[in-house]
């Protein structure tokens, strides 16, 4: 390739794969958002907005799918962050081991959990009875056990991507200069760590808000996650509830990226300090 | 400083974790009964699979499952390629604001695109039809295809290619002799990344496939109501994920 204009190549190679994200992305978040406000009658109207913010069953689901989020995150994050601390020095078969629900479906993990953990499951046949209803409970936890399952192994590769030879050496440097465990995990584990955390608790913060298939198999049935709750309403009042989805939708993904900016404000707060 | 307590123990245990709870998937698909509180079931039989994938409906979810996932990954690789190029060769002074755009797929759910998508794809034909899912999967598809592919680039195959190019090797030449080799393994591995995704995807193939049958579409109904039907849909649907496993612990044992 002859590159006369090193700077106009570049644009060209990046041109097509940003265009395929721009134009699919901004098509959804334009269409959704046009569907929330186009009753059949035509026009524009805020209607589907107003019933939504009015029903309560959608204070509930929002409830339920913060509570989901947050408790599902921060489980992992803190397991990811134990179970990476631990298994850094292992070989490296043990950590492929170690991270194998990573590709497993989503729906497959729910449809196993289900196995186990529901009313007559087999973990109820082993030990006689669970002491929480696990599986289609109000509090979501079957959905907080299947993220749990499957972002602590996706987290944990990031993370021992991250800790790779180097630290180790750094780490036996800051040693010998006399820090202290507590000192090395500050001013050496930390600071290597601290960015890929960042980004895989953004990822699976917004993979849980948008959680659909998950809670459609192991969710409560009343609260729903905000994406089911989209779904019902398709599945009732033909125009209407197309409206309500859309509005629904429109506000997840706004509360995705908006917990994604504020955890990139966050930490470069914590950065600067 | 090497870990010297016994590693085949850890790797056993972290093996069995794994393994255990989808072990009993398997038993689970070929259990015509096993009512509780039974820990073996009491009789074995074919009758999930034939529920699962005795009808047409399963041939063609599999077919289309497999379909829009092998195309949605070859796009994503074609368009992802030269994107991961100039990623991975650092050619960008400011590369955030490019990582940030290719990243928003991971931030939007699935349904929500797919819900969105749906309107204009009623309107251009594309509803129901495979490039319409192919479409939409591409979305999710390529920013996991694009971090992997950059991965593989650097001044190492760059430098390669040079001498190639001293040599006189011709740009084809070049890149079917030195390119394509220098980063097959993490192509492989973005493939098969790329691949999962959209085998995995559900919301999005929902919103836009107007009924169109698809592995995950089929399987969920059965999850509450038919769990050995489910298991067998499962088992099917754990393959690809199981070939990743493989083709990953391979890796892991030969570092190239």
């Amino acid at each position: 390739m002859g590159a006369r204009d090193p700077a106009r190549l570049t644009a060209a190679r990046l041109a097509p794969a940003l265009l395929v994200v721009v134009a699919l992305f901004g098509g959804a978040i334009a269409g959704a958002v046009r569907t929330s406000v186009s009753p059949l009658a035509g026009g524009v109207s805020l209607d589907a907005w107003r019933e939504l913010l009015e029903d309560p069953a959608f204070s509930e689901s929002l409830l339920l799918t913060a509570r989901v989020a947050f408790l599902s995150t921060l489980v992992s994050v803190l397991l990811a962050v134990v179970l990476a601390g631990a298994l850094r020095r292992r070989g490296t078969l043990i950590r492929a081991l170690a991270t194998m629900p990573v590709p497993v479906p989503h729906l497959l993990a729910a449809a196993v959990a289900v196995l186990w953990l529901a009313p007559g499951g087999l973990a109820e046949r082993i030990v006689g009875g669970l002491p929480v209803e696990l599986i289609r409970d109000r509090q979501g936890l079957g959905i907080v056990l299947v993220y749990v399952y499957k972002e602590t192994p996706f987290l944990m590769l990031l993370l021992l991507a991250a800790m790779g030879r180097s630290l180790s050496e750094r780490e036996e440097a800051a040693a010998m200069l006399g820090a202290g465990p507590w000192q090395r995990l500050r001013w050496v584990i930390w600071p290597t760590i601290r960015g890929p955390l960042m980004v895989g608790t953004i990822v699976v913060l917004a993979f849980v808000v948008g959680a659909f298939e998950v809670p459609l198999a192991v969710g409560p049935n009343q609260p729903t996650m905000l994406a089911a709750y989209a779904f019902e309403a398709t599945q009732g009042d033909v125009i209407a509830g197309e409206q309500v989805a859309a509005a629904t939708l429109v506000l997840t993904t706004v509360i995705a990226v908006a917990l994604a900016a504020v955890a990139v404000r966050f930490a470069r707060t914590a950065e600067g300090a | 400083m090497p870990d010297r307590r016994p590693s085949r123990l850890v790797a056993a245990a972290v093996a069995a974790a794994f393994a255990v709870p989808l072990g009993a998937l398997v038993v689970r698909a070929f259990a015509d009964a096993w009512r509780a509180p039974g820990l073996v079931p009491q009789r074995f039989g074919l009758r999930g699979f034939d529920i699962a994938f005795g009808g047409a409906r399963a041939a063609e979810a599999l077919t289309i499952s497999l379909v829009v996932a092998v195309a949605a990954t070859s796009l994503a690789l074609l368009v992802g390629w030269p994107a991961a190029r100039v990623l991975g060769e650092r050619r960008l002074r400011h590369p955030a604001p490019v990582f940030l755009i290719l990243a928003l797929p991971l931030l939007v759910p699935p349904y929500a695109a797919g819900f969105g998508l749906s309107e204009w794809f009623i309107r251009l034909g594309l509803s129901g039809t495979i490039p319409g899912l192919v479409l939409v999967h591409l979305l999710f598809v390529l920013p996991y295809v694009i971090v992997v592919l950059l991965s593989g680039f650097g001044p190492q195959v760059t430098s390669l290619e040079e001498m190639a190019q001293t040599y006189g090797a011709g740009p084809g030449h070049r890149f079917a002799r030195v390119t394509l080799p220098s980063v097959a393994p993490t192509l492989g591995a973005a493939a098969l990344l790329g691949f999962l995704v959209s085998w995995s995807q559900y919301g999005s193939s929902l919103a836009v496939g107007a009924g169109r049958p698809m592995l995950p579409l089929v399987m969920l109904p059965f999850v509450n109501t038919d769990p050995q039907t489910a298991a067998a849909f499962a088992l099917l649907f754990l393959l690809p994920a199981v070939a990743a496993l493989l083709v990953a612990t391979r890796l892991a044992r030969s570092p190239l």
